[in-house]
């Protein structure tokens, strides 16, 4: 090609785009007479379940329009939008550090006066009211549903040996070294991807640390080295029983291996389950509370909120979104979403549980569940790295340094947040 | 006639001037002023002066970060730039398959960090311990990354594997200003190889070696990518780049205004070394 | 600094040498030695990319950890990963957005950035402002994106500019700093008489520069075009935090759609790289020529 008709070529792409992007993007209120209402979410993996609850709602309704986005990095882009000063009306994201950062930013508006509220499990909204750093009056954010975590185990393996569901710390222990007698490996771990570090921890602290442990130690009241010493050593041993160097293989490695029956447990949550059955889509899977006690009745199911809903303050179509949030909490659209993503609702109802839930069922109908510890972890603290760091620690005292250091770190991380939460302390006296 | 030209070169550099001040300058300002506040990246903030330096002083990982980049940096810049420059002069040379070669060559720097991370990590972790058992090499038999000591070397490797590219590219481009008939001259004059690469080739491509010296410093000090779809800064927190703290814990963490301060003072850091490696090279340059 | 100093050979030590050692590659001849040199330096790309493209064949349940099944070729050869990796991605919408970006500010930087090294690279040496423009906008290579981001995307927004257009923009002012270095460089080798003689010809500098010195710098046009668009094809950092408001996506951002918190779907998102990759190997490929074609060509020397 020769060199003009190149740059010609080039030049006219080019205006063409430019044409294109000057087009479209303008978002407004209204739209044909319609009231819209902006939704964001952050699961992009439930995409199809929402485009189908948006085409049902926009079709029974005819003075308002539901416009669900689901983009791909949806934390980062909702920041972008924080900044942008371009407010999405709903929020879908997950009970995490982030909920309770944008809470404690006061970008949210009380919703307790939507009568939904009183139809959500009480066990989930205390786990919602104890993501607030500070106390506060009213109702921010509307559980919708949760994942749980625990053990997974291979259902074919455990009838072919008979072995069965531990309930205690040491029938677990006692099952792990049957397994490994039997010649199969009882646990696989990933965690050359620091996150799935939390998985077993997150499982055991429910068990035995006090669900308030983090606000406890803000408040001065208790310290990590106190309340975190079983849960490090618990998780610890539990390296006796999986793959030899765990550090080498990554969250993916290890459903795959999962999957192909090279374990039989795999201490991980519920959300895991799609990735293992890519590889594998008849295995038979089931799932059971991780036993981190001695007395099974003090085991807690680690549960936490997966996705909520929060309503932005700068909302200007309060009475819309509450037609949306009404139609998104009827029983027909959240089994939609259950059907689609193996979930467990987080409103009272006679919902179908998805079937590798079945051993964890007795707890979450019992409301016996604590949420993720690590949902109270500031991310840049990186607590996943300092579990990492300490698991790969041979030395016969790295259980006192990584405590004192979890508490140190902890300090530094949350200063401003723990002078916040003493002054109003002080002020409730 | 010598103002006129002036003011015609000032013309020439006007635009890309504007565009450098509001969208290099005027940010970076603005994220200069935030180091001083304890901004998450939304919501509201107070200022809190020096705080966030003075605890970047203090702050371990920090300083753990600063010496992982560097040490990778200099291993990593020192590589790069022999093997592209290597590559580029067995590129320029009169080979077989040559259009097919150079696009070889130019690959690694275009598949995704995905591929990359996937395929690196699975050499890393079944591939080269089950080699080495077989070998006998007993210190890789298990895998690199998974080691506090060794995972920066495994960084280093895929690092450099997809920097190599874009120096190549830098050096055949030089190579090419380079006339032939100093070739030919130092040929007649019976000069050998290495000789003539030394006193012809080399002093030739000075200007490039020391733009590529600073590119590859500048993309080894500021490497991101590779940690993220290799390490994510594990194993044990070794291989943590000052970098992948900057984004990590200021945009995914809610420590904007520490991070900000951060990469303020790694901005300094890296002018102050880059100054130094220009004037160095400078000299070289007015040596020749 | 005289160019035409570097044309002086240098004293070098006479050594007797047999006509067939001297440049065997002179005489037309092929080096059989180093072609095989650097076909086994490509084993180590060859073979990520054997796994690149294997993994892109097989399905999610073919996937194993052990060696052989990951190195093995798959069942049956189809490429519904390709076909359904177009279709999550809205591949030729995707495509024709990031051809759109990368291009756009390939121009753009060859306009902007090559009179700006050369009005610098010219002048710096005699005007100490010119000199401490380069080192200013040198220096901006050395600032994290990280620092950049948020107050970038506030200014794109302030600026309605958070489009496509926005982000063109940004990529021109990020590689600036190496492609005026690279300019400015390589003027260094580009002798000053051409320019001498037309200005005795009384062409002004204007003139000069589009006539005379813009063509001459082809080979260096090619090389930044390269450069820019190794950068801009691949990133996502960037179109993710700018236009996240807009309806438009690049490939790189549609590739996300293979990433979930929890899984990926390595096999659609191998087979989508792989497409992604023909489009700028192409360019690479083009572009090559030009870069060598160069200067022997167009500029006489010394």
């Amino acid at each position: 090609m020769n060199y003009k008709k190149c740059t010609a070529l080039a030049v006219s792409l080019l205006t063409a785009g430019l044409i294109m992007m000057t087009a479209g993007c303008s978002s407004s209120d209204k739209e044909n007479g319609k009231t819209v209402v902006r939704m964001l979410q952050y699961k992009p993996e439930a995409v199809d379940a929402f485009e189908e609850m948006e085409k049902r709602f926009n079709e029974s309704h005819n003075d308002i329009l539901l416009k669900i986005e689901s983009p791909n990095e949806a934390m980062t882009v909702l920041k972008t939008r924080l900044i942008k000063e371009d407010y999405p009306d709903i929020v879908g994201i997950g009970g995490d550090i982030n909920y309770s950062n944008f809470l404690d930013a006061e970008l949210f508006m009380d919703i307790s006066d939507f009568e939904v509220v009183s139809e959500i499990k009480p066990a989930y909204l205390e786990i919602e009211k104890a993501r607030e750093f500070i106390p506060q009056e009213g109702v921010y954010g509307l559980p919708y549903v949760a994942n749980c975590a625990g053990v997974l185990y291979n259902k074919d393996m455990f009838a072919e040996n008979g072995w069965e569901i531990p309930e205690t710390w040491t029938e677990f222990i006692t099952l792990c070294e049957e397994i490994k007698a039997s010649g199969n490996l009882p646990l696989y771990f990933g965690f050359k991807d620091t996150w799935t570090c939390l998985a077993p921890w997150n499982s055991l602290a429910v068990g035995l640390a006090p669900a308030d442990t983090c606000s406890q130690v803000n408040s001065g009241n208790t310290t990590f080295a106190a309340e975190y010493a079983e849960t490090a050593e618990k998780n610890k041993k539990l390296l006796e029983y999986c793959e030899p160097d765990p550090f080498a293989y990554s969250y993916n490695d290890a459903c795959t291996a999962f999957a192909r029956g090279e374990s039989a447990m795999y201490v991980i949550g519920s959300y895991a389950v799609p990735q293992i059955l890519s590889v594998n889509p008849d295995m038979n899977i089931d799932s059971f509370p991780f036993p981190a006690n001695e007395k099974e009745e003090d085991n807690v199911l680690n549960s936490g909120v997966d996705l909520l809903f929060a309503v932005m303050k700068e909302t200007k179509n309060k009475d819309a979104v509450y037609e949306v949030l009404r139609f998104m909490y009827e029983d027909e659209t959240i089994q939609i979403y259950l059907d689609n993503q193996n979930a467990v609702p987080c409103k009272e109802g006679d919902f179908t549980l998805p079937s590798m839930l079945d051993s964890m069922k007795p707890y979450i109908e019992a409301g016996r569940m604590a949420d993720y510890q690590d949902h109270h972890y500031p991310s840049e603290m990186s607590v996943d790295a300092m579990i990492q760091t300490y698991l790969m620690d041979n030395s016969s005292d790295s259980t006192e340094k990584f405590l004192s250091r979890f508490d140190r770190e902890w300090k530094r991380y949350n200063r401003d947040l723990i002078e916040k939460v003493r002054k109003y302390e002080e002020g409730q006296q | 006639m010598k103002n006129n030209k002036t003011r015609t070169y000032m013309l020439m550099v006007l635009p890309a001037l504007i565009l450098f001040v509001a969208f290099n300058t005027i940010p970076l300002i603005t994220g200069a002023f935030y180091s001083l506040t304890n901004y998450r990246g939304y919501g509201t903030y107070d200022f809190v002066g020096l705080r966030n330096f003075a605890d970047l002083f203090q702050d371990s990982r920090v300083g753990k970060s600063y010496l992982f980049t560097f040490k990778y940096a200099i291993c990593g810049t020192i590589l790069v730039n022999v093997i592209s420059l290597i590559i580029a002069m067995g590129l320029n040379s009169k080979i077989k398959f040559k259009s097919t070669l150079r696009g070889l060559y130019f690959l690694p720097n275009i598949l995704g960090g995905l591929v990359v991370g996937y395929i690196f990590s699975f050499i890393f972790t079944y591939i080269l311990p089950t080699a080495a058992k077989a070998a006998g090499i007993g210190f890789l038999s298990s895998s690199i990354l998974a080691s506090e000591k060794w995972a920066w070397v495994g960084v280093l490797i895929v690092g450099v594997w997809q920097t190599v590219a874009m120096n190549t590219i830098i050096y055949i481009s030089g190579l090419q200003t380079i006339p032939g008939d100093i070739y030919e001259a130092s040929s007649i004059d019976g000069a050998g190889r290495w000789v003539t690469f030394r006193k012809m080739t080399l002093p030739l491509l000075v200007p490039f070696i020391s733009t590529n010296l600073i590119l590859s410093t500048k993309n080894m000090l500021m490497v991101f990518d590779q940690i993220m779809s290799l390490t994510k800064g594990g194993p044990a927190q070794s291989t943590e780049s000052i970098s992948f703290l900057i984004y990590k814990n200021g945009m995914d963490g809610g420590q904007f205004g520490f991070q900000s301060a951060n990469a303020v003072i790694f901005f300094i850091v890296i002018v102050t070394f880059s100054v130094v490696q220009l004037k160095l090279t400078n000299k070289k340059e007015e040596q020749l | 600094m005289s160019e035409n100093k570097h044309f002086v050979p240098e004293p070098i030590p006479v050594r007797i040498k047999k006509a067939s050692e001297i440049r065997s590659d002179a005489d037309g001849k092929k080096n059989i030695f180093l072609t095989v040199l650097l076909i086994l330096g490509c084993v180590t790309i060859l073979f990520p990319l054997y796994m690149t493209i294997v993994i892109a064949l097989k399905s999610p349940s073919e996937m194993t950890n052990d060696i052989a099944g990951a190195l093995s070729l798959p069942k049956s050869f189809s490429l519904d990963n390709f076909r359904e990796a177009m279709r999550v991605t809205d591949f030729w919408n995707s495509l024709f957005n990031s051809i759109v970006i990368t291009g756009a500010s390939i121009i753009l930087s060859l306009v902007i950035h090559s009179m700006a090294g050369y009005a610098i690279g010219r002048s710096m040496s005699r005007h100490k402002g010119f000199k401490l423009i380069y080192f200013y906008i040198v220096s901006g290579m050395f600032v994290p994106f990280a620092i950049l981001m948020m107050p970038l995307v506030k200014e794109t927004a302030k600026l309605n500019i958070d489009n496509m257009f926005g982000v063109i923009l940004l990529y021109v002012t990020f590689y600036m700093p190496m492609n005026v270095m690279l300019y400015s460089g390589y003027l260094k080798n580009v002798p000053l008489a051409l320019e001498e003689a037309a200005d005795m010809d009384g062409a002004s500098t204007w003139k000069t520069y589009w006539k005379i010195i813009f063509p001459m710098m082809k080979p260096m046009h090619a090389t930044v075009a390269v450069l820019t668009a190794l950068g801009t094809w691949n990133d996502v950092m960037t179109p993710l935090v700018i236009m996240s408001g807009s309806e438009h996506t690049t490939l790189p951002l549609a590739q996300l759609n293979f990433q979930t918190q929890f899984g990926t779907n390595y096999n659609l998102a191998f087979a989508s790289y792989l497409l992604a990759l023909i489009p700028i190997l192409i360019f690479y490929i083009i572009c090559q020529k030009q870069i060598i074609g160069g200067i022997a060509s167009g500029a006489v020397k010394g």
